[in-house]
């Protein structure tokens, strides 16, 4: 602080450089303290597990052995947690972009599609959705394996919502990106692909991003079918058999925010890296 | 000689609005053309349905051979000529439309490339000679978001050119840029002009008009009401609209 005051005085910062430097000093000690209160709060929940008594206050007792014991059992959920979450999403991706091309359609069958779709999906719970595929479509002969089951449950549900984000990604193209392509030359089909596209899907990452992350916490529904050993299958699995839901319970919420905390690092770095490039 | 552009009774309604009536120009190669007219004359429209951005109503365009005849507002059945048509004309937007997810020599390629499969060094060398001549090639990697509106303009010349149309149509060029940044794309536009391009301008810059033009056409509530030598023109106005607007001009009104 000292050497701050000594160089205002000798260099001569300007008015505006120290304004400036207090606003980033205001910052940073913002950020500083948040991290402090996320510390504090996370101590008070890791005490709360603790068994601790504390001013009559009895805080929970987890069986750390029952954990020790479980842990790789449902750490090894997973990956199939993943597996499931990121078919689902690329299933998705794939459903929202036509939908969201019909959605724009002039061409009415493919149009009354896609609303239709949207609308019927929209309009009936994932739950149902996901039990549909395992008990419904087996009564008519049709058994898929738990995985491609789930799969395409989640698939077709995130397809139906997400097709907004293509569409608004879509519409966020101007006309005149259009009308340039096109005095190219280029058919519909070359703007399409050329202009059009790239610049919807730069639109699109980030909330496709949000959706995966919230994906890897509903891929958990499947579970409910009991043919997918993801990390909630696991968890009702072991915490049912040996009684210890709790102990079962607070380790998957702790992997599935784990998770959701790196994922959403991840989905920082890729935001970051498109803005760089932004208009 | 025969003409490169010629738009024989034009009609163009917009629902009910009649925005063109009855429009015939004929354009000849190596021409420079000025078109003004006040706001919502029609200007924008005649230049777009020349290469198709807009359908035509009713009414003949012709450009170097390619004929399309439209009767009734359909031009379905016209893709081929029109896309020939479009391969022939070059067009320079206000708005620059430049392609923002690719750097400034891959908008220009991207014409050739894509459009007439030409390989992409052969591209690349065509590319980077006329973003040479607009002087543009010093931002050949750069991403359009990082130029100013005029460099932006004079890419968008360049993209246009790069497809080596027969005719340059433009649309009020410079009324979207900074005033100190007008004087580089008109610059670049009148060497164009010098290199023997064809070509249709809309514009409100006189001065413009006055030094390049072969001819200049008045347009007012959908039809051609004058066209002479810019001096006639300017010296000697003959319609009463004319008059009227270039007594606006000369008072500094858009
Ligand atoms: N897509 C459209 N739909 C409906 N009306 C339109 C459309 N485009 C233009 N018009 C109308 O057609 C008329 C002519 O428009 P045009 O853009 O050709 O005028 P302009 O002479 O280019 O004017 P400006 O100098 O403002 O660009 C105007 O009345 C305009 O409102
Ligand atoms: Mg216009």
């Amino acid at each position: 602080m000292s050497t701050a005051t000594q160089s205002e005085k000798g260099t001569g910062k300007t008015h505006v450089e120290m304004l400036h430097e207090a606003q980033l000093r205001k910052a940073r000690d913002f950020r500083r303290n948040v991290s402090l209160s996320w510390g504090i709060l996370f101590l008070i929940l890791v005490y709360m597990f603790s068994g601790q008594s504390f001013l009559g206050l009895n805080t929970i007792q987890l069986d750390f052995d029952f954990i020790r014991k479980n842990l790789s059992f449902i750490a090894g959920g997973l990956g199939q947690t993943l597996l499931v979450s990121f078919l689902s999403i690329t299933l998705a991706t794939i459903l929202a972009l036509l939908a969201a091309l019909g959605r724009l359609s002039k061409f009415p069958p493919f149009y009354a599609l896609s609303t239709f779709y949207v609308s019927l999906i929209r309009g009936t719970p994932l739950y149902l959705q996901i039990f549909f595929f395992f008990l419904a479509l087996p009564q008519v002969g049709i058994v898929l394996t738990g995985l491609i089951a789930g799969v395409i449950a989640l698939g077709l549900n995130y397809g139906a919502y997400m097709s907004e984000i293509f569409r608004a990604g879509l519409e966020s193209v101007g006309r005149g990106q259009r009308e340039a392509a096109v005095a190219l030359g280029m058919t519909p089909m070359q703007t399409m692909q050329r202009v059009i596209l790239p610049q919807a899907l730069r639109f699109a990452i980030p909330p496709i991003g949000n959706d995966f992350i919230a994906m890897t916490k509903d891929s958990a529904l499947v579970s409910a079918t009991g043919f997918v050993h993801e990390v909630m299958w696991r968890a009702i699995r072991v915490g049912r058999s040996q009684f210890k839901g709790l102990e079962a319970l607070v380790m998957a919420a702790l992997f599935y925010w784990v998770m959701t905390i790196i994922l959403t690092y991840f989905q920082g770095i890729i935001e970051a890296r498109l803005a760089k490039g932004d208009r | 000689m025969a003409p490169i552009v010629k738009v024989s009774n034009l009609d163009k309604y917009f629902s009910l609005l009649h925005v063109l009536k009855d429009v015939s120009i004929e354009i000849q190669p190596r021409e420079v053309v000025c078109l003004i007219g006040r706001s919502g004359s029609g200007k924008s429209t005649l230049l777009r349905c020349i290469n198709f951005l807009e359908d035509p109503s009713r009414g003949t365009i012709e450009v170097d051979g390619i004929q399309v005849q439209v009767k009734n507002g359909t031009t379905r059945e016209h893709r081929p000529q029109i896309h020939e048509i479009r391969l022939k004309t070059g067009m320079v937007f206000q708005e620059f439309n430049l392609f923002p997810h690719m750097t400034v020599l891959e908008n220009v390629i991207e014409g050739p490339v894509t459009v007439k499969g030409m390989n992409r060094q052969e591209a690349v060398a065509l590319g980077e000679e006329n973003l040479d001549s607009v002087g543009m090639l010093f931002k050949k990697d750069e991403y359009p978001n990082r130029l100013s509106g005029g460099q932006k303009q004079r890419v968008a010349i360049a993209r246009a050119l790069t497809m080596q149309p027969r005719v340059m149509l433009f649309d009020e060029p410079t009324s979207a840029l900074d005033p100190e940044l007008i004087g580089e794309v008109l610059n670049v536009m009148k060497k164009v002009a010098k290199d023997g391009m064809t070509m249709l301008v809309v514009t409100h810059e006189m001065g413009f008009a006055r030094e390049v033009a072969d001819r200049v056409l008045v347009m007012a509530d959908g039809e051609i009401v004058e066209a002479a030598k810019p001096e006639t023109l300017f010296s000697k106005p003959k319609d009463p609209r004319t008059k009227a607007l270039i007594d606006r001009y000369r008072t500094g009104g858009g």
